[in-house]
């Protein structure tokens, strides 16, 4: 039979060159997307109602998504608003291993490899008094680059200045409390600070002593000369000692609008309590590196370390879980979208077997139908993704809107707590073409297989 | 021109087919020999169910027979791939099925342009070619509505439209009047004699109407599955005519059929 076969084609070569004999060609993708769209386009209800399933699924994952990014983005900014990555906030609240932050530890601790400066704060507690006004106010005690690592918005005084003067910077709450309407108006005022110094962070016999040297160094100064000083023991560990110290500036921080506190130079402590160590610091990394190894040499010394490193690790690992649920919930809502486009494509196809079937037997290859139902499937998927991540992301700005402004009439700022992430739109692009692909592969995969002849005696 | 002087076409050679049907295998042909010579309009006639449109589907490509053998020119079809018959069938042989599918969200001019945008034509490229064509086959108005929208017999022009595309060699009509009235099958015959005449395009067609017979060139009969004639029409229109009424009248007991050796 082969044998007969071939000698016919001899003898037919010989009288017939009349065919063409072209390489196998193939539709080009244009053509295939606008016969994918002219479908989608004449069956518009059906077309409009799986773009829309799509979308609306879509829509809810990123709706749900750039609200859960952009609050944790906005929780993150407000907490390492004050608090860089590179610097360690140390303590002494570990009560069996009690140690203060003084020259001696301080020195210790910035020694260790690659910590770059060590900024020692002492808290003091005690009570303001002026005139019939007092109230009872933490007063910090810090060195000018723990102001500077804090960031402190101070007002009135800048933290080169504040740093050579021997007054306070106090909150705008505590300037009130003291009886300044206005904050600003406290500022050059002095008023009675009585503090209780616990002994473990005051120099014996210091306070009165350096007192002394102050009055012989400052024979101007009017208001030593009229300071009432009350030293009295406390107890067997506190003391109580009271200065007259003037307010030099405002420490005006949005996020403790409210907070009673006020900041001194650790020098003017020193000089007029007799504190030499602090309770706490902040640390200064230079090698982030070795921040893991610093903070553990640091819990050897005694002290507590903390980081924001922490907190911000912390918030990632809340929102992760509550973006592994919107995920799920996301899963649920796009595994119904994509039902819905199955089924539609597979209603497209029974209702195309007839024009799968002419364009097979006008000479399309099975690659050309598989690639036109695909294309189609990733067009309602692409035109459902596109519309969804627009009405998610407007729909999530609108409601930012929406609290913005309804915040600011009860004195809230402005905050923006919408955010889509360029790796979640990659991811749902990514996302969006698998759809197409899942939902079109199963549908393509039975168009490309009808046989031409059964497809034209289908009825 | 005597046959010995004239360019084969089509080779049939021995071609069987059998169908399994519940498990049973229906013989459908017999054993088909039969050559077309280039530039013929051959009617391949003969009643329903005597395998007409089978054998026309394995001259086109879409169907393998079981035993025997099909030349297109000089190539054997059913010795390729199915991409490369589907390609060959695409560049050299225009197709008109006796109900004429449509891309039915596609005008009828994009429809026409069909078998060039499949051959890797863009559609803007195979709409130029179409336009000329649609105006061929006189339906130059109707260009822009949908082929549903029209009537049958406008639709099988639109059919042998998107048949001519690509200059095809020959063209494979499998009864393109059979769902015509009688006013419309004629102008659909007598457009594709012209086209036959005019541009010598070798046509094989499927008819079971009598009147058709006077457009074509050659007339082949079938009977049950095998070739009971195959005249020149110019000499035997008249034999035919009654040669056919004489089968539709009485079927198989027709005596002085001489059928092919079944095998």
């Amino acid at each position: 039979m082969a044998k007969k076969i071939q000698e016919n084609s001899i003898a037919f070569q010989e009288r017939s060159s009349w065919f063409k004999r072209e390489e196998t060609s193939h539709m080009k993708l244009g053509s295939i997307l606008l016969i994918g769209y002219r479908n989608i386009s004449m069956n518009r209800t059906r077309s409009i109602l799986t773009i829309g399933g799509v979308s609306v699924g879509v829509g809810i994952i990123t709706f749900l998504i750039a609200l859960g990014f952009g609050v944790q983005d906005m929780v993150i900014k407000e907490v390492t608003k004050n608090n860089p990555e590179n610097v360690i906030d140390i303590s002494n609240e570990n009560l069996e291993n009690f140690v203060v932050l003084n020259e001696e530890t301080a020195g210790r601790i910035k020694n260790i490899d690659g910590i770059s400066a060590v900024e020692i704060r002492a808290n003091i507690g005690g009570k303001f008094i002026n005139g019939e006004s007092q109230t009872d106010s933490v007063v910090y005690g810090v060195t000018p680059g723990f102001m500077e690592k804090a960031n402190s918005n101070l007002e009135r005084i800048n933290i080169s200045d504040f740093a050579s003067s021997n007054g306070v910077v106090v909150t705008p709450r505590l300037a009130a409390l003291l009886g300044y309407e206005n904050a600003q108006d406290s500022v050059g005022n002095e008023v009675e600070y009585q503090a209780v110094i616990p002994k473990d962070i005051r120099k014996e016999e210091a306070a009165s002593n350096e007192n002394t040297e102050n009055e012989e160094n400052n024979p101007d100064s009017d208001s030593n000369n009229e300071t009432k000083n009350i030293e009295k023991k406390v107890g067997d560990e506190n003391e109580l000692i009271s200065k007259k110290i003037k307010i030099v500036g405002i420490i005006n921080d949005a996020s403790k609008a409210d907070a009673i506190y006020a900041y001194a130079t650790f020098q003017m402590l020193k000089d007029q309590y007799g504190i030499v160590a602090g309770q706490s610091g902040k640390v200064e990394i230079n090698d982030m590196e070795k921040i893991s190894n610093a903070r553990s040499q640091i819990e050897q010394i005694g002290f507590v370390t903390e980081s924001v490193i922490d907190i911000v690790n912390d918030i990632n690992s809340f929102f992760t879980i509550v973006r592994s649920v919107l995920v799920a919930f996301g899963t649920i809502i796009m595994s119904i979208s994509a039902m819905g486009m199955m089924n539609t494509l597979s209603v497209s196809l029974l209702q195309r077997t007839k024009e799968v079937g002419i364009l097979k037997a006008l000479g399309a290859k099975r690659t050309d139908i598989f690639k036109m139902f695909i294309f189609e499937a990733i067009l309602i998927s692409f035109s459902g993704g596109i519309l969804g991540v627009l009405g998610g992301y407007g729909a999530a700005k609108g409601i930012n809107l929406l609290v913005n402004t309804l915040g600011q009439r009860y004195g809230i700022n402005p905050t923006n707590f919408v955010y889509v992430p360029m790796s979640f739109l990659i991811a749902i692009a990514t996302f969006i073409i698998l759809l197409g692909l899942t939902t079109g592969v199963f549908p393509a995969r039975r168009a490309s297989k009808i046989h031409a002849l059964e497809a034209l005696r289908y009825e | 021109m005597s046959e010995k002087n004239r360019e084969v076409a089509i080779k049939v050679q021995g071609v069987t087919k059998n169908f399994i049907v519940g498990g049973r295998e229906i013989p459908i042909l017999y054993g088909i020999n039969f050559d077309v010579y280039k530039g013929d309009f051959v009617l391949l006639v003969g009643p329903s169910g005597c395998g007409k449109s089978t054998l026309l589907h394995i001259i086109y490509g879409l169907e393998p027979p079981t035993t025997g053998t099909v030349f297109i020119g000089d190539e054997y079809e059913w010795s390729h791939t199915k991409n490369w018959r589907a390609n060959f069938r695409n560049k050299n042989i225009g197709f008109i099925p006796q109900q004429p599918f449509w891309i039915k969200s596609l005008s009828v001019i994009e429809n026409i342009s069909i078998p060039g945008v499949i051959s890797g034509m863009s559609f803007r490229e195979a709409i130029q070619k179409a336009a000329k064509l649609i105006e061929l086959v006189g339906m130059g108005e109707w260009a822009d509505h949908r082929p549903y929208d029209l009537s049958g017999g406008q639709q099988q022009r639109i059919a042998l439209a998107r048949a001519l595309l690509l200059d095809p060699k020959f063209i494979i009509a499998d009864e393109p009047t059979g769902n015509l009235d009688r006013r419309a099958g004629e102008k659909l015959m007598e457009l594709i004699r012209n086209i036959n005449e005019q541009y010598q395009i070798t046509i094989l067609m499927v008819t079971h109407n009598v009147e058709q017979y006077k457009f074509g060139s050659r007339i082949i009969n079938m009977v049950d599955g095998v070739i009971t004639s195959d005249t020149e029409n110019k000499h035997n229109v008249k034999a035919i005519r009654e040669f056919t009424e004489l089968v539709a009248e009485k079927g198989n007991e027709v005596p002085n059929i001489k059928k092919t050796k079944r095998q």
